[in-house]
């Protein structure tokens, strides 16, 4: 049952080489490689792994059947001492945003005041995770002492960093999701979260540490008027994040056995009806226990509008009657063909030893297309144009192969990424193309060069 | 009713049109394009318009603060799809008034005006949700790759825009300041009335020089696309050397233009306004080279073309890296070299999000124009128009050029090119986003194949 498979902790007694995080997708076929790579199968790993946390389970006591849900502040969700010091870093992060109000001065829209907060925490992280993270961690695998060694805190800071949007373009989107999840998964591998039964320890991560860092990351965004990166406007499934909409349909699908794979469909009882997304009243009243509702809950305190109109995706999402387990199925399908397929998100992931940009000797050949979803074509018709003209045209082929859901594999979520990199958004909008090839601005003739040159 | 006003009655109504009349619409705009330069010209008074990106409901708004086409003469200069909810609706209505009003409407090419843009950003998804297949999608990016580049603004006055033309009857007359000769630009809200107001100042002038300012546009023959540069007298560069359309008295031809080597400007008259999506380009040093691009294709991913589109002004020296991934950055001194070898008085340009709606930059050499309120739902800012006055057109006499030459500056001076021009009067309307009460809610379409 690969559906099962738990991210390996790395072992302590071999001496461990850690390695400077560093930048390896640089264009389209890189994220092909990225798909087939050890750091991928850990991504997807984890996440599954927590995904399949948060869904009810089912338990008997005195030959009563009951089901044990994991809402959001549930008592039912053990805080061990690792989540509790995670939990106490991250609210740190939130009293540094005290320290540091929005700049009152004309802007264009990210307010200028986010770099500071960020500089501050950039200075404080070596000394923050000194604080919080026990000393075994931070020296993980370090059997010799060489002080100019590389170590777990280096990596785990690159991670942390990146989770919190991008100074330098005021924006949070998917991708600085994804650098807080690999610094969760990181410390998994790293033996933080060791000692405790199936599931204890993953539940405390996502209710425990990813929905207070979610809470951080929309106060930034509120504060400091965050643009979205990678939002398509309306015409994506929500501007800023996509990790909540799996955890939290995860919450509501029907109730499993430990040992029993994720539903596919269903839902809790109990569940609030899907519809309900649109109902604000309902939506402020679910969005305290449920992170889907809450995530929703966060659209609705940032936007004005019909919610059909702003977030028709969602809004037809919510028109599924086939349970909560459907969504959840094809929420993880989605992130991994819109989130980790797609180039503009997945180019600033970092490798390092903790993720590696190494291919997985298991996993399977990308599938060959087999057949395509809505997607356009690639290659713009030039009208009246000759052959030189179409360089301008993305020449791969769009087709997202859906692998079919096979019982026992490891991958119905598993999509073929052979779709070029797309674009993404910070409010302005950014060229989807590989920016590698861009030729570089003439010279200044000026004696003070340009802060972007 | 012709078949076209009905489609224009069902498109106002925020109903897309069936398919097959997408098809004939396009056609039509494609043939109507096509006799288009790469950069138009456009006779003030013009209202200038940014990005719409399918807010259709804002851009009812904005025909509601700016006036009715075609009562009112409008640029627009692109950015109409994508990540709102309406781009079809906005994209079709807007194509619709240009093949029915040709003369009093504007459509300039913007980034988001292309294919590949268009499949990430939302328009091609919009189009397969409400037609079901990508056929009106194709045919809309048919006409993307006819939409000019640019537009250049001629006649345009350094007084402010009167604003009768204007439906707000009862409030615009009060607008007008008693003596609106120093007032360089206005700020009005939805409602017309005055925010704000700036006061001209005194334009600099640089010594006397003959060396400087050699007028580079050609007239800008409108259905002369691909016409070489050429010879044309520098003199031709004059504002309002030609507005027939808005019935302005033809110009006797003046004997400065022969026997003075730098354009003329009189006082209330000043230079061109170039209007473009995106900004400049290393690759474009004058408006002429624009005029030299094979345009009808797809937006190229570097190149003069792909700058226009894509660059943006920015605190900086000379050019630099665009954070985008297209187009540069470019600093004030880029805009100043380029405004005065073009003998351009200003930049209109869009493309970026500003709160306040718009935004002037570099001494008012270039100002973006933003008119998507509260953008993509959540963004919380107002937009904005431009209004450009026409030269003129406060007496409703024209041929100043010929008479009052140089009342402003003394005797003797007349032929003394300035380093800038006075950048002409501006009348920025600002307006919110359009109620959302009376909308209801769209229905719910099958979901995408993750979910199946």
């Amino acid at each position: 049952m690969l559906q099962h498979s738990i991210l390996e902790v790395l072992d302590r007694s071999v001496e461990h080489k850690f390695l400077p995080p560093v930048k390896e997708i640089h264009d389209g076929p890189d994220v092909a490689f990225f798909l087939t790579s050890l750091a991928y199968r850990d991504i997807m790993t984890f996440i599954l792994q927590l995904n399949h946390s948060m869904i009810p389970r089912k338990s008997e006591s005195d030959g009563v059947k009951t089901t044990q849900v994991w809402e959001l502040g549930s008592d039912a969700i053990a805080l061990s001492e690792p989540i509790r010091k995670l939990q106490q870093l991250i609210g740190r992060l939130n009293s540094l945003l005290d320290e540091v109000p929005p700049d009152t001065g004309p802007r264009r829209f990210g307010n200028v005041s986010f770099r500071k907060w960020y500089g501050l925490v950039e200075e404080k992280l070596p000394a923050l995770l000194q604080e919080f993270l026990s000393p075994d961690i931070l020296s993980f695998g370090c059997l010799s002492s060489d002080a100019a060694r590389i170590t777990a805190a280096d990596e785990l800071q690159v991670y942390l960093l990146g989770s919190f949007g991008s100074p330098q373009r005021l924006d949070y989107g998917t991708g600085h999701e994804l650098s807080f999840l690999a610094f969760l998964g990181a410390l998994w591998k790293l033996g933080l979260f060791e000692g405790q039964g199936p599931g204890i320890a993953e539940r405390g991560i996502v209710i425990g540490v990813f929905e207070p860092y979610l809470n951080l990351v929309r106060r930034l965004i509120k504060s400091y008027t965050l643009e979205p990166a990678g939002s398509h406007g309306v015409w994506g499934l929500d501007d800023n994040s996509f990790l909540p909409y799996i955890f939290g349909s995860a919450q509501l699908a029907p109730a499993i056995d430990e040992v029993d794979p994720a539903p596919i469909e269903g839902s809790l009882p109990e569940a609030p009806d899907a519809s309900s997304v649109a109902n604000r009243s309902l939506v402020q009243r679910e969005r305290t226990r449920n992170m889907y509702f809450s995530a929703i809950g966060f659209i609705f305190d940032v936007k004005r509008g019909p919610f059909g109109e702003h977030s028709p995706m969602l809004y037809d999402i919510s028109g599924i009657t086939a349970g909560w387990g459907k969504i959840n199925k094809g929420m993880i399908k989605m992130y991994n063909a819109e989130v980790l397929s797609k180039f503009p998100v997945v180019q600033h992931f970092p490798f390092g030893s903790l993720f590696r940009w190494e291919k997985d000797p298991d996993a399977d050949p990308p599938p060959q297309a087999t057949r395509t979803i809505h997607q356009p074509l690639r290659e713009p018709q030039v009208p009246g144009g000759d052959a030189s003209r179409a360089r301008t045209g993305y020449n791969a082929a769009s087709s997202i192969a859906a692998a079919s859901p096979g019982p026992g594999t490891s991958s119905s979520w598993a999509t073929t990424p052979s779709n070029p990199p797309r674009g993404m958004v910070d409010g302005v909008t950014r060229a989807p193309w590989v920016s590698a090839t861009k030729s570089p601005p003439p010279p200044v003739k000026r004696n003070r060069p340009g802060p972007n040159g | 009713m012709s078949d076209l006003d009905k489609a224009i009655a069902q498109l106002r109504a925020c109903r897309p049109i069936p398919e097959s009349q997408v098809r004939e619409l396009c056609y039509k705009a494609r043939e109507l394009l096509i006799e288009e330069g790469n950069v138009v010209s456009v006779d003030a008074p013009v209202t200038i318009c940014g990005d719409i990106h399918g807010q259709f409901h804002d851009l009812m708004e904005l025909f509601r603060v700016g006036g009715d086409v075609p009562d009112t003469n409008y640029l627009f200069m692109g950015d109409f799809v994508d990540r709102g909810f309406y781009s079809l609706e906005s994209f079709l209505l807007l194509l619709c008034l240009k093949v029915r009003y040709p003369d009093r409407i504007t459509l300039i090419r913007g980034n988001h005006e292309s294919r590949q843009i268009t499949t990430v950003y939302g328009f091609y998804d919009e189009c397969i949700r409400k037609y079901g297949s990508a056929n009106v999608w194709r045919y809309c990016c048919e006409v993307f790759d006819y939409l000019a580049l640019g537009a250049l603004i001629l006649g345009a006055t350094t007084d402010l825009a009167p604003t009768s033309s204007i439906s707000l009857e009862e409030s615009t007359q009060s607008t007008l300041p008693a003596d609106d000769d120093d007032i360089e630009s206005e700020v009005l809200d939805s409602q017309g009335r005055v925010q704000c107001k700036t006061i001209r100042t005194p334009p600099l002038r640089d010594p006397p020089t003959n060396s400087t300012s050699n007028g580079h546009i050609s007239p800008a023959p409108d259905r002369d696309a691909l016409s070489p540069p050429a010879e044309r007298p520098p003199s031709s560069s004059l504002p309002n050397a030609s507005s027939p359309t808005l019935g302005s008295t033809p110009q006797p031809s003046t004997s400065q233009q022969s026997s003075s080597s730098f354009p003329i400007h009189p006082p209330s008259s000043t230079g061109s306004i170039l209007c473009v999506h995106g900004g400049l380009s290393p690759l474009i040093d004058t408006v002429d080279k624009i005029r030299l691009l094979d345009r009808k294709q797809e937006v190229p991913h570097e190149g003069a073309m792909c700058d226009l589109l894509w660059s943006d002004p920015d605190d900086i020296e000379g050019w630099g890296l665009s954070p985008r991934g297209a187009g540069y950055l470019f600093g004030s001194d880029i805009v100043t070299h380029f405004n005065r070898k073009n003998d351009l008085s200003l930049i209109a340009r869009a493309h970026q999000l500003v709160m306040e709606g718009y935004k002037e930059m570099f001494e008012r050499q270039i100002v973006t124009v933003w008119s998507a309120p509260n953008y993509c739902y959540r963004c919380g800012n107002v937009a904005a128009i431009l209004e450009i006055g026409e030269d003129g057109a406060n007496g409703g006499v024209v041929g100043r050029s010929n008479g009052d030459v140089g009342r402003r500056y003394g005797l003797g001076e007349e032929q003394v090119p300035h380093s800038s021009l006075p950048p002409p009067g501006r009348r920025y309307r600002v307006f919110e986003a359009a109620p959302q009460d009376s909308r209801g809610m769209p229905a719910k379409k099958p979901v995408a194949e993750y979910f199946l």
